[in-house]
């Protein structure tokens, strides 16, 4: 199956509140947004992150605005304050969110592309993995 | 019809001045909001405070804001207000009040409120059988297991993040500046537009039109094309980057910028702020207002304007929450960097022999984190770390972070990182010279019960 970066349909911000990561994320066009709602789901957020984000996510869904709003708890090694990392803010959580490959049907693709979608370069989402 | 309109200056402590400059020259504007204040910024000025009592605020707001452009403001009529006082309004306020007397503005109205800092209080409300639970304002409970009770003879601030209500009460009595400490951030923002439409503490719908303004206002440029994912290359003239206006009609509001500056407001500008940090969008909460952005819409209307509709409120909450700060340890970060050829190698193989140095000196470290900048330091387990990638990479920088209760535990690795320069892998390259012990703050989430406090505003006339 093809695959894509969530980039390559999404953009967004990521923001936070104490150790817990906020990534908004919003459908280039509203015609995207039904594959995000079916890609992008807490649980393959979970695996994807893996020991990075440790605590539940939820995804809350504004359909008005075509997008979704993902709360990552445990998910900056202890926040702001305490965190270790270089990015204590989380603020790369939001293009790490994008970073993920997302499956789309042959057909999809092909549709994806003829709507004028720009790929992220050297990366080809018809081959395979 | 009337029309409010209202900037916002500043998205944190140490944000440009340059673009309230450029509104109060340029835009037509009646109010102008500052937010200095970051979650952890009042420790920070606690800090300051104990050190020296003169400090403790944001004193950019009067040494870069009111000196440059602060007379031409009040010569507009633009109010201003801010969360510059941060842990110190007294002392935010009589430098404002040396400033405005060196600019003879007889006359000028300074007003504040006081009321946010609770520290003193604590031990009374322990007595009145208070516990301080550890949870945020939606009840969700804090899973970390520290307790009131571990943190209480370390705390350096503890602050309630109030309303617009004694704002609005300062504005009303003509204040030309407005200063507070730990005010919402969207209270600055919300209180002008309250007063100027006449918006009752229950009037929930405008209310929370008031707090989207302030949200997509407070974090300064980045609510106009900075930090901006959907479309970056083509910000226009980014280093003029103009901060976003809200402007508001008793049926209308619209985000716009001031003329002759960089940026954008569209759509997508708008929406990566609309949501920023929100959490959950059906219930975003304030103290003053609970919020419902479940079913908003952003519509363009222009070039650079966007408007905002079908925002909701709900029924503020009956507690608020607090802003605690407390020292929890010290940490210190050191890094050496390596070039081609098996950069990636060479820098992991340093920070084993570092780490296998430390653990035989016995350094008792609480928290160890190891990364590589240019490889894994800001995307960690989602970076590509393909076998070819690595074999790609031009540099790479070992980075080792070391977080420990005890200060001298958090020292121990310090001296150690520069010798490896000649005692470690080829090419390792030590820069920025030593590296510090930092102390480490942590914030303990928890909320009072909002008649706990005692909130009021004041007026000093010059």
């Amino acid at each position: 199956m093809p695959k894509i970066y969530l980039l390559d349909i999404a953009h967004g911000r990521s923001g936070d509140k104490g150790d817990t990561s906020n990534v908004c994320v919003f459908a280039r066009k509203p015609e995207y947004y039904d594959l995000i709602i079916r890609e992008v789901t807490p649980k393959r957020l979970k695996s994807y992150f893996g020991d990075m984000v440790k605590g539940d996510i939820t995804r809350y869904e504004v359909e008005s605005l075509s997008g979704i709003n993902l709360v990552m708890h445990h998910a900056l090694g202890g926040g702001a304050t305490m965190s270790l990392r270089l990015d204590s803010l989380g603020k790369s959580m939001g293009s790490a969110v994008m970073r993920m490959k997302i499956n789309v049907s042959k057909e999809e693709l092909d549709e994806l592309l003829s709507n004028g979608m720009e790929l992220m370069e050297f990366e080809d989402p018809y081959a395979k993995e | 019809m009337k029309k409010i309109a209202i900037g916002g200056g500043q998205g944190f402590w140490g944000d440009s001045p340059d673009a309230a400059i450029h509104m109060i020259r340029n835009a037509d504007i009646q109010y102008l909001a500052c937010d200095y204040l970051a979650e952890l910024t009042l420790s920070i000025m606690a800090r300051q405070k104990i050190k020296d009592p003169s400090k403790g605020y944001a004193p950019d707001f009067v040494t870069r804001l009111l000196k440059e452009a602060g007379k031409e403001a009040k010569d507009k009529g633009i109010k201003i207000i801010t969360n510059a006082g941060g842990m110190n309004v007294d002392g935010c306020v009589s430098a404002i009040k040396n400033w405005a007397e060196g600019e003879s503005l007889k006359g000028y109205k300074i007003g504040y409120v006081t009321g946010d800092d609770i520290k003193d209080k604590i031990p009374e409300l322990i007595k009145e059988g208070w516990d301080f639970p550890s949870m945020d304002t939606a009840g969700s409970t804090d899973d970390s297991g520290v307790t009131f009770d571990d943190i209480k003879d370390k705390i350096y601030n503890c602050n309630a993040y109030v309303g617009h209500v004694k704002i609005k009460e300062a504005i009303a009595e003509g204040a030309d500046t407005v200063i507070t400490g730990r005010a919402a951030d969207s209270a600055l923002f919300l209180a002008p537009l309250a007063h100027e439409f006449g918006w009752e503490e229950n009037d929930w719908d405008n209310l929370a039109k008031g707090i989207m303004a302030g949200h997509l206002l407070e974090c300064g440029g980045q609510g106009a094309g900075g930090n901006f994912m959907y479309d970056w290359r083509n910000v226009p003239d980014m280093e003029h980057l103009g901060f976003p206006i809200a402007e508001l009609t008793k049926d209308s509001f619209e985000i716009t910028k001031a003329p002759n500056c960089g940026g954008i407001i569209s759509e997508q500008s708008v929406k990566e702020q609309f949501l920023y940090e929100v959490l959950d969008p059906a219930n975003y909460l304030t103290p003053d207002v609970n919020v419902d952005i479940s079913h908003a819409r952003l519509i363009q209307n222009g070039e650079n304007r966007v408007r905002v509709e079908n925002i909701k409120g709900k029924e503020r909450p009956d507690t608020i929450k607090l802003c605690v700060g407390y020292h929890k340890g010290w940490k210190t970060v050191s890094m050496l960097s390596f070039a081609w050829p098996n950069a990636y190698e060479k820098a992991k193989m340093c920070a084993e022999v570092i780490m296998n140095k430390m653990k035989e000196k016995g350094m008792k470290a609480d928290d160890v984190h190891i990364s590589f900048i240019g490889l894994d330091a800001l995307h960690l387990d989602v970076a590509d770390k393909s076998p070819e990638t690595i074999a790609r990479l031009n540099e790479c920088v070992m980075r080792i972070a070391v977080f420990s209760e005890d200060k001298n535990e958090c020292a121990k690795i310090i001296p150690e990182i520069s010798p490896l320069q000649l005692n470690g892998p080829q090419g390792a390259s030590f820069f920025g010279g030593r590296a510090h012990v930092q102390e480490v703050m942590a914030l303990y989430p928890t909320v009072i019960p909002r008649d706990a406090l005692d909130v009021r505003s004041h007026i000093v006339t010059i």
